[in-house]
């Protein structure tokens, strides 16, 4: 599902290069769950984005969903990661002057197309995260956990191979966050999903089936694995 | 949900900015559609009423332009009179008429009006319903139909008024009577707008005047009270505004007896002198000849033949129309650059409306991005939103003409002569509304290229 080798992003800091994400290599098998963890500024973020597509590596492969997005131009890059990822910030990033199913159908939208199936989707979804009765609430009117109950339909609606989370329980309490993480994993269990999540919080991150920290991908050693339920 | 959905989302967001803009697209469309509907109908008004006025023809010493507006298109007094021996010879005399190359010719004499509205009275015979043709058609009837009073009844009044000059001026008695004012006579037609502005229906009287009403010299003459016969279909042109009754009428309406012989003054007499002169049948004046030759060669014949003539001269409305549509039209084309300026700073205002906000739009335009939006998306989104703001204003800017048209087309009437179809939708408004918001979405190209270079990654904000 996901092989990176030898990838390199760094950025420019007034005449110094400063490298903000540097992974040997990483592989991560169709289905699997991860986080992703390590300190601040180790570029956690940075990787998330390279994954997506949305930053290019300076220099290495990146192969996601069998495709080698290293290679692809920024239009196949942004299509590709309309139809084939999902995506959940810490910030939500929901758009505030659309509803709650308006901003789920934007997924759409930009992924596989909003046919007449698009939007029975988009509602089934939000029952599924118990939001049919908020569905045409605007971002401003839904709680922090509705809030992110959208989004994460948002990540879903294409039905995509692989669902990339960067921090997407800070903002709520544990309670709340545990529970939209069961939503998640559920759905993504039930259809086989791949899910990569950077966290800060160890919780969070047992949930997963593996956890990778990033700062032992920088030796040529095997992927670090630091505990995990499988 | 669609690409255009969004845009329109993003305009109803700033709603104020939108209107705003949107009132300068209004202005600007509006503007240019009206000069173009006041261009077109004054055209339409011009040069569709010069159908059926093949030739015109009038006295010498008028200019062409004057002998066409005061005929065709009631604007102005009636330059002089002509003797009717021009009417004579076309029909049955020497020349042209014996060459047989003349459809119809029809006499007219004016002077008088009707009411406020100062509508024009036209003396003619009755042939103007029956052999003049406007637009190829003989006039239709709304209501009723002509009054009778053909060429044969103008020949035997005329003599019957030339004797009775005659002897007058020979000092004879008995003196042969005056022809009198028949019943049969007292009758006229009316266009449409003059029965409706009036409120006539058959059998009305309608009274001529003569002056402006309110001015010195204003006077009615009720002996030559008409009873409406007929009332004839709209054809959006002076025939509508006209009042047409037989000559006699006109010839016989109190005072009217000083101009009705038009008479030369040989060399070496005075003008007193010339008043003792006999006067024949064809020295009864007349303002127009409406001639129809039969075909182009007839045409010909007709101006070579009233080139030498010294008592009346021709005109073509054909050829005299358009020039001055032309010098017209060099004012509607001033009025027509300004507003194409003022849809050019339009389209600037659009420019700079959409390009102040992108800045506070680019974490939106980041999220998009994450989602998989396109650069070309993005761009489409942004030159969507200049596009439907510049749709709706050009339609906005549409109505909005023709509803001026429809308050001010009275007054437009009243003051120009030009009928202000308000109803009627022209298939360049269609142009003219899809080529404004082509033009919108031209003026959206450079916001939305700004947009579309939106960096994802350092524009997906940390804050909620």
């Amino acid at each position: 599902m996901i092989h990176l080798r030898g990838v390199k992003k760094s950025y420019a800091r007034g005449t110094e290069a400063v490298v903000a994400c540097a992974v040997d290599r990483l592989d991560i098998a169709a289905g699997e769950q991860v986080a992703l963890v390590g300190r601040s500024g180790t570029g956690k973020t940075t990787l998330l984005h390279i994954l997506a597509g949305i930053l290019r590596p300076d220099q290495g492969e990146v192969e996601v969903v069998g495709q080698r997005i290293d290679q692809l131009g920024e239009s196949a890059r942004d299509r590709h990661r309309g139809r084939h990822i999902g995506m959940v910030y810490q910030t939500f990033n929901l758009l505030q002057p659309f509803t709650a199913l308006e901003n789920v159908l934007l997924g759409a939208l930009f992924g596989r197309g909003t046919g007449g199936e698009a939007r029975l989707r988009a509602e089934a979804l939000l029952q599924q995260v118990g939001l049919a009765d908020r569905m045409h609430h605007r971002p401003r009117e839904l709680s922090v956990g509705q809030v992110q109950r959208v989004a994460i339909c948002r990540a879903l609606i294409n039905d995509p191979e692989l669902v990339l989370m960067d921090e997407p329980l800070g903002n709520q309490d544990r309670a709340t966050g545990g529970q939209v993480l069961d939503v998640l994993l559920q759905i993504a269990e039930h259809g086989k999903k791949t899910v990569v999540m950077v966290t800060h919080d160890p919780e969070s991150a047992k949930r997963m089936q593996r956890t990778v920290d990033l700062a032992t991908l920088r030796s040529e050693a095997p992927l670090a694995v630091a505990g995990g339920r499988a | 949900m669609k690409l255009w959905s969004i845009s329109l989302r993003n305009l109803r967001i700033r709603l104020v900015a939108t209107v705003l803009t949107m009132a300068s697209i209004v202005v600007a469309t509006g503007l240019y559609a009206a000069i173009l509907v006041m261009a077109e109908q004054t055209k339409q008004r011009y040069e569709g009423s010069i159908g059926g006025y093949q030739a015109v023809v009038g006295p010498k010493d008028a200019s062409q332009l004057e002998l066409v507006l005061n005929t065709i298109f009631n604007v102005g007094e009636a330059p002089a009179l002509f003797p009717m021996q021009a009417c004579i010879d076309l029909r049955e005399g020497k020349g042209f008429s014996r060459r047989g190359q003349v459809r119809y010719a029809i006499p007219q004499a004016r002077g008088d009006s009707v009411s406020q509205f100062n509508f024009p009275v036209i003396a003619t015979l009755d042939e103007m319903f029956t052999k003049y043709e406007w637009q190829k058609e003989p006039l239709r009837f709304e209501a009723g139909g002509g009054f009778r009073f053909g060429w044969d009844d103008l020949m035997a009044f005329a003599a019957e008024l030339a004797a009775h000059e005659n002897g007058k001026r020979a000092g004879a008695a008995p003196l042969p009577p005056r022809p009198l004012l028949r019943p049969e006579w007292k009758q006229c037609v009316i266009g449409s707008r003059v029965a409706r502005q009036l409120g006539l229906a058959l059998g009305a009287e309608v009274t001529p005047v003569h002056g402006k009403m309110g001015e010195f010299g204003y006077h009615e003459h009720p002996e030559a009270a008409c009873k409406v016969v007929g009332i004839l279909a709209p054809t959006n042109s002076p025939i509508d505004t006209t009042i047409y009754l037989p000559l006699s009428v006109h010839y016989l309406i109190d005072g009217h007896e000083a101009g009705v012989f038009v008479v030369e003054i040989p060399p070496g007499k005075t003008p007193d002198d010339a008043k003792k002169l006999p006067v024949a049948p064809g020295r009864i004046g007349l303002t127009a000849i409406i001639v129809d030759p039969k075909d182009h060669f007839g045409a010909r014949i007709l101006r070579t033949d009233f080139g030498s003539r010294p008592d009346a001269q021709v005109a073509w409305p054909q050829d005299v129309v358009p020039k001055f549509l032309r010098q017209i039209g060099n004012v509607a084309d001033a009025l027509t650059i300004i507003a194409w300026l003022v849809l050019l700073v339009a389209g600037v205002s659009i420019t700079v409306a959409i390009y102040n906000t992108m800045n506070e739009r680019r974490r939106e335009i980041a999220i998009m991005r994450s989602l998989g939006a396109r650069r070309v998306q993005i761009l489409s989104i942004i030159v969507g939103e200049a596009a439907l703001l510049s749709f709706f204003g050009a339609l906005l800017g549409l109505v909005t003409c023709h509803a001026a048209a429809f308050l001010l087309r009275s007054v437009v009437e009243d003051q120009t002569g030009v009928y202000l179809d308000w109803a009627a939708f022209r298939p360049w408004e269609a142009w003219l509304l899809f080529g404004v918001t082509g033009l919108g979405a031209v003026a959206g190209l450079l916001p939305a290229i700004k947009g579309s270079m939106t960096q994802v990654a350092d524009n997906l904000a940390q804050d909620y």
